[in-house]
């Protein structure tokens, strides 16, 4: 945009140039047709490269032609010297009228790049809005600003948010990158005071760098360092300013979206908190008192063998009991933490049925479990602890709530990269209530008599949904209720292996 | 035998170790306890153990290192004691030199079956025949019979089938059995083992899906069980 106004040497040389070649073809024309025809012709020319080239070449243009109008084709020919009046008020129009024709088009070319340019920086904007609300990752963010600036104003820049700032205050200031202490101390003073400092202001003028707050709507949400090469013109400044405001808008709402967020989560561990004393505190205690008062029954006094075996089954019982409930309670936390990560390997999916039915050995005497496994289904690629826990938390919810000797079908197939695993009880189903909420955390079935902490099936989805999976639950038509679990999942090709053997 | 067996154990919560010590001892072990690894290492160079249970988790030191420590020297049973959710610290233990492991919580019954079948001695274990009732592997004929009947393997079945019964009750990890059974090269690729095992299983089991044989160690290994 520049280059209209200071054109650079190569475009004068081709203007001279130009300039001499039309007037030596003008040369050969000027007994065919006088020398006034001639400075139509040179004229001419003149406007032509008014088109292509800035004032300055332009204006060389039309002195450059005059002067040559005037020193080879004016009689007397050869002399600056102009004899006629006629022909000296037709030099003084051809001065007048090129010099108006160079800078009347060049002021037109100009308004026309200065829209062109309100254009670009529109669709800058635009852009950078656009880009900014797709993003969510902080320092994804930051690196997008970075290369935009450098694109759109050819400057390097770093982006501080007040979290950083904070870190520098706490931290200290060498910990920090490429800037030298003196300029860091400087722009976290402007942050502080919300004005922007360095070079080219009145805070800090003798520093490098260039710091701009960027103040949203609410807050100040950080501080932008720009390395300038030259101040801002007007006309840049605007467009800067529009620009640092997306940019501080984009950064108030992420930063006002995270407290939100803090608060939700925090509420979310309020609520953890309270249930874990009110439910959970109650399911320790029952089996707690169990083992407290089998125990003692058994130190004082001589009972017959069979109470005593009575009894120490009830213990047994007991601390089954309080280590489902410490499983949970670690499972729960696990997925709380939000740090859950996968451990997938390669399983056959009959060991996870046959690790569940083990240890569930006791619960499931009283059911007629039936497990329908392909023969040929492939070795999946799942975490099996995970797997393993939704597995034992579904059957054991069906053997709290369904009634003994009934069925149990546990199906398993795989379709495409899907594995589907349904299991089938003959309950009562659920009503549409249990249905909506049966895998919120702390959720008890409206009609529950049984203990529990609401846990078990908030960890099968957690952990069904960890694998990318879904699971729901519906009533069969013929009675009972069906959860049903589907996860993507990678399957082994057994021939891939043939050639071990 | 006149003198008892001397087990010691380095577990630092002493309601463990006070179990322990109840359990061993009426079932006629000597039992001798440290709650710390630094102990541990003293006791089981003064007194020589014929089998150490440790627990992983010690305060003062990894349990991984004391395994290591202890196996410079140490060449009895080492059983590991250890929380749930920890197969890659189990296979470590186990691939340094560890004969078995159990989680906590574990069943006491489970602990002694596991302290015999550590403590039996796989070199005195030369017949030609492997019994385990309905199976039978006859090791100079290289046969295996299932009910009288003589079952075809290819090379590759047969010689994992023989290292896992060789190692009756005890659990072997997947790098050990695939460095055994296929060499070093193979050492990283379980999933050609579990393909292996789900064939076997076809051939040898009654119910594959409930194998009553070869038991997986979900994350860890397999265990022949013979009975």
């Amino acid at each position: 945009m520049k280059r209209h106004f200071s054109s650079s040497w190569y475009e004068y040389l081709i203007v001279i140039f130009i300039v001499v070649v039309s007037s030596l073809i003008c040369y050969f024309i000027t007994d065919l047709a006088g020398y006034r025809v001639v400075s139509f012709v040179l004229l001419f020319v003149v406007s032509l490269l008014a088109f292509i080239y800035g004032t300055g070449p332009v204006l060389l243009a039309s002195a450059l032609s005059a002067l040559i109008w005037n020193f080879f084709f004016i009689p007397p020919h050869l002399t600056l010297h102009i004899d006629n009046t006629e022909d000296m008020l037709m030099f003084v129009m051809f001065f007048i009228v090129a010099l108006l024709n160079g800078v009347l088009t060049s002021q037109v070319r100009q308004r026309e790049s200065v829209i062109k340019q309100r254009e670009e920086r529109t669709q800058a904007l635009f852009q950078l809005t656009k880009s900014l609300s797709e993003e969510n990752d902080i320092s994804k963010l930051k690196k997008m600003i970075v290369v935009g600036i450098r694109k759109y104003f050819h400057i390097d820049s770093m982006v501080f948010l007040s979290d950083d700032i904070d870190a520098l205050n706490t931290d200290g200031v060498k910990t920090v990158t490429s800037m030298p202490h003196n300029e860091i101390v400087a722009m976290m003073d402007c942050f502080n005071r919300s004005e922007p400092g360095g070079r080219y202001f009145s805070l800090y003028p003798d520093n490098r760098y260039s710091y701009y707050p960027m103040i949203g709507n609410h807050m100040k949400t950080g501080m932008i360092v720009l390395l300038h090469q030259n101040k801002f013109t007007d006309d840049e400044m605007q467009f800067w300013e529009a620009y640092l405001s997306q940019i501080s808008g984009r950064f108030e709402r992420e930063i006002l979206n995270r407290i939100a967020q803090k608060a939700f989560i925090l509420d979310e561990s309020d609520k953890l908190y309270k249930t874990l004393f009110n439910s959970v505190s109650h399911e320790f205690r029952i089996p707690v008192t169990t083992i407290l008062a089998a125990t003692d029954t058994l130190m004082s006094e001589q009972y017959p063998e069979n109470v005593q075996l009575q009894l120490l089954t009830e213990i047994n019982i007991a601390s089954i009991r309080l280590n489902q409930l410490i499983e949970n309670l670690l499972n729960i936390s696990r997925l709380e933490s939000g740090r859950l990560s996968l451990r997938v390997n390669w399983y056959d999916f009959h060991d996870v049925i046959n690790e569940v039915t083990k240890t569930l050995k006791q619960e499931l005497q009283y059911y007629h479990l039936t497990v329908n496994i392909p023969d040929d289904l492939p070795m999946v690629k799942i975490d099996f602890g995970l797997i393993e826990q939704v597995i034992h938390n579904l059957l054991l919810n069906v053997t709290q709530y369904v009634p003994q000797n009934t069925d149990i079908i546990v199906d398993v197939h795989l379709s495409g990269e899907i594995l589907t695993i349904k299991i089938k009880d003959q309950g009562s189903g659920f009503s549409f209530d249990d249905i909506t909420h049966i895998f919120d955390k702390f959720y008890r079935g409206k009609s529950d008599k049984t203990g529990g902490t609401g846990l078990g099936l908030s960890i099968v989805k957690g952990f069904i949904e960890a694998h990318k999976g879904s699971v729901v639950v519906y009533n069969h038509p013929s009675g009972g209720a069906v959860f049903e679990i589907k996860i993507p999942v990678e399957f082994s090709n057994v021939n891939d292996v043939e050639k071990l053997s | 035998m006149s003198q008892l067996e001397k087990i010691l154990i380095i577990d630092d919560e002493v309601q463990i170790r006070r179990l322990l010590e109840i359990t061993l001892s009426a079932s006629g072990y000597k039992v001798y306890e440290a709650s710390t690894a630094k102990e541990g290492c003293v006791l089981a160079a003064s007194v020589s153990p014929s089998l150490i249970i440790l627990d992983l988790g010690l305060p003062d030191a990894d349990g991984q290192d004391v395994l290591l420590r202890l196996r410079e020297w140490y060449t009895n049973p080492i059983i590991i004691l250890s929380v749930r959710n920890s197969e890659d610290d189990i296979v470590r233990a186990l691939d340094s030199g560890a004969n078995d492991y159990l989680t906590k919580p574990f069943r006491t019954g489970e602990l002694l079956a596991r302290m015999r079948a550590a403590s039996r001695k796989t070199e005195g274990e030369q017949e030609a025949v492997l019994d385990f009732g309905d199976l039978r592997i006859d090791l100079s004929r290289h046969l295996v019979i299932l009910k009288d009947v003589i079952i075809k393997l290819t090379t590759t079945e047969y010689s994992l089938l023989v290292l896992l019964a060789k190692n009756e009750d005890r659990v072997l990890t997947h790098a050990f059995i695939l460095k055994e059974v296929w060499g070093y090269h193979y050492a990283d690729q379980p999933q050609c083992l579990r393909v292996f095992v789900a064939q076997l299983r076809k051939k040898i089991e009654e119910d594959p899906a409930r194998p009553r044989y070869l038991i997986t160690e979900p994350g860890i290994g397999y265990r022949f069980r013979g009975e």
